[in-house]
């Protein structure tokens, strides 16, 4: 490589093998910037989690001790790290290429041969590591008050798929918003919401009507019970089922992101 | 696969480009830079100049058949064109999470070269350009000059058959203007790239470039040698020239 140019002579299999790397190379640019920033990335999100934690498991726990017939700490900690990986995952994948957009250095990603699926897998990249490292952080805070996690892997693969669907409407957002508000405004007007109302702090039997039949048709509600499942043991609707839908949106999402990344309409004019 | 040492370095047919809120950029826009050539391209602002850099380094959509880099349509086979292509833009967007080290080495391996390899690459031209000393740090530290050539040094790490550099000097005083004029030169010679050069220091061009277009309402309006477009549109100077093309005492009379 060193005296060659590049592009000279590349075959389909090194074109690819070189596109790999640059996936690769972008990647980690993603997943550093996670890091070095963690102050703003990671800290407030944790520090959200543990204050949920404090007072509805703390604070409010004396009054609500047992929900369907488990500890209330251990009841909520499901949902707060779905929320925790929706949220910190979408937010790194929408800023991080409104960013670039918004700044102009995204043409040096854009002026490169790498492929439009190569790249939005690479933002996708930094908000899941965003997403699963918040989790992380708050679930070694919950150690010393929930008794265990019943099913690893089913609890991995809801938040593996939790990840995956809200980095990848992140890059969406990224490439639709004109403006720093128009990317919050997915945010606190549908994911937060969304989030919040998913059955998170609540029994959804115990919910009237409407609130009940709303609840049951928020996507979130399906991962957080799903991820309940995982963590607890405890569940309402059929896991698996909800797994399997969760892995077909989660498809759907990141394809309909690398069309929209194909077709460029508002990344190249 | 096309024969680099046979095809031009960049061949441009026809093209046309009207942006979404149709606003027209491109009007039937022809020209060549052969292999090894230095090429400058001028214009007033608006001309179409930068529209059509970003055509050929994937910057701005357009229909394919129109632009090939090396033989290779920089629309169907863009990955491919794509290797062959490094830009220095007109305006200076640079990551601003990353080191100066960093911004070249990164983009490197984004076309492909090995980590090892690109930061090796990075470390030669942050010496080329004069920026060793500020390897580590973050381009918004740097001064306009120096996040210039931080630019044109990205533009050259993964050493492309075509370097298209889009007003490279512009905000650069005129010592490193001349050390800049001086690297490219030796980049043409002893690395055989092809450089595609838009200027408005005419002086610049004069020095430089083999060949000359004229670009006007997005259509090249003359073309040939500094002599050649001095003969024939007046001299002495390419400026006098470019203004009498420009001024329209000229219409559209390519050489």
């Amino acid at each position: 490589m060193s005296d060659a140019h590049v592009g000279e002579k590349m075959d389909a299999k090194r074109l690819r093998a070189a596109s790999r790397n640059g996936a690769i190379a972008l990647s980690g640019r993603e997943v550093r910037r996670v890091t070095k920033l963690w102050t703003q990335t990671i800290l407030p999100p944790v520090i959200s989690a543990i204050l949920f934690m404090a007072v509805f498991g703390g604070a409010l726990g004396g009054q609500l001790r047992q929900v369907s017939s488990i500890p209330y700490l251990w009841f909520i900690l499901p949902g707060l790290l779905v929320m925790v990986v929706a949220g910190q995952a979408y937010a790194n994948a929408s800023t991080s290429l409104f960013q670039a957009r918004n700044e102009g250095y995204i043409d040096d990603v854009l002026s490169s041969p790498l492929r439009p699926a190569e790249i939005v897998w690479s933002y996708m990249v930094g908000g899941l590591y965003r997403g699963w490292i918040s989790a992380a952080a708050v679930a070694i805070a919950a150690i010393p008050f929930v008794p265990g996690i019943e099913q690893w892997f089913l609890a991995l693969v809801v938040l593996m798929l939790t990840g995956i669907i809200f980095s990848a409407l992140g890059v969406m957002t990224g490439i639709w918003a004109d403006s720093f508000d128009q990317q919050a405004f997915v945010a606190t007007l549908i994911i937060s919401p969304l989030a919040l109302l998913g059955g998170v702090f609540y029994n959804v039997d115990t919910l009237a009507e409407p609130w009940r039949t709303l609840t049951l048709l928020n996507p979130i509600y399906y991962l957080v019970d799903a991820e309940r499942a995982g963590v607890t043991g405890l569940h309402d609707s059929a896991v698996w089922l909800s797994v399997a839908i969760a892995a077909i949106v989660a498809v759907v999402v990141t394809m309909l992101a690398i069309r929209m990344f194909s077709r460029g309409k508002r990344l190249r004019p | 696969m096309p024969d680099h040492g046979q095809v031009p370095a960049l061949s441009i047919s026809d093209l046309t480009k009207v942006y979404d809120d149709g606003t027209p950029a491109l009007d039937g826009l022809s020209f060549t830079v052969s292999a090894g050539g230095f090429h400058g391209l001028l214009g007033p602002n608006g001309s179409g100049k930068s529209t059509l850099i970003g055509i050929i380094a994937g910057l701005v959509r357009a229909p394919p058949g129109h632009v090939r880099v090396f033989g290779h349509d920089a629309v169907s086979d863009q990955r491919r064109a794509r290797t062959l292509v490094g830009l220095a833009p007109q305006e200076v967007h640079l990551d601003r999470f990353l080191t100066a080290s960093e911004v070249l080495s990164y983009h490197g391996r984004y076309f492909g070269m090995a980590k090892a390899d690109a930061e090796r690459r990075a470390d030669e031209l942050l010496v080329a350009f004069d920026l060793e000393d500020k390897a580590g740090t973050r381009p918004n530290r740097l001064s306009g000059g120096m996040r210039r050539r931080l630019l044109i040094a990205r533009a050259l790490v993964h050493r492309p058959r075509l370097a298209i550099l889009d007003e490279p000097t512009a905000g650069v005083d005129l010592e490193l203007r001349q050390d800049l004029w001086k690297y490219l030169a030796r980049l043409r010679t002893e690395q055989q790239t092809s450089i595609l050069l838009t200027t408005h220091y005419l002086e610049e061009a004069e020095a430089l470039c083999d060949d000359i277009s004229m670009i006007r309402r997005g259509r090249i309006v003359a073309s040939g040698t500094v002599k050649q477009l001095v003969d024939r549109f007046g001299g002495p100077r390419l400026e006098d020239a470019y203004l009498s093309v420009m001024r329209g005492v000229v219409d559209e009379v390519p050489v």
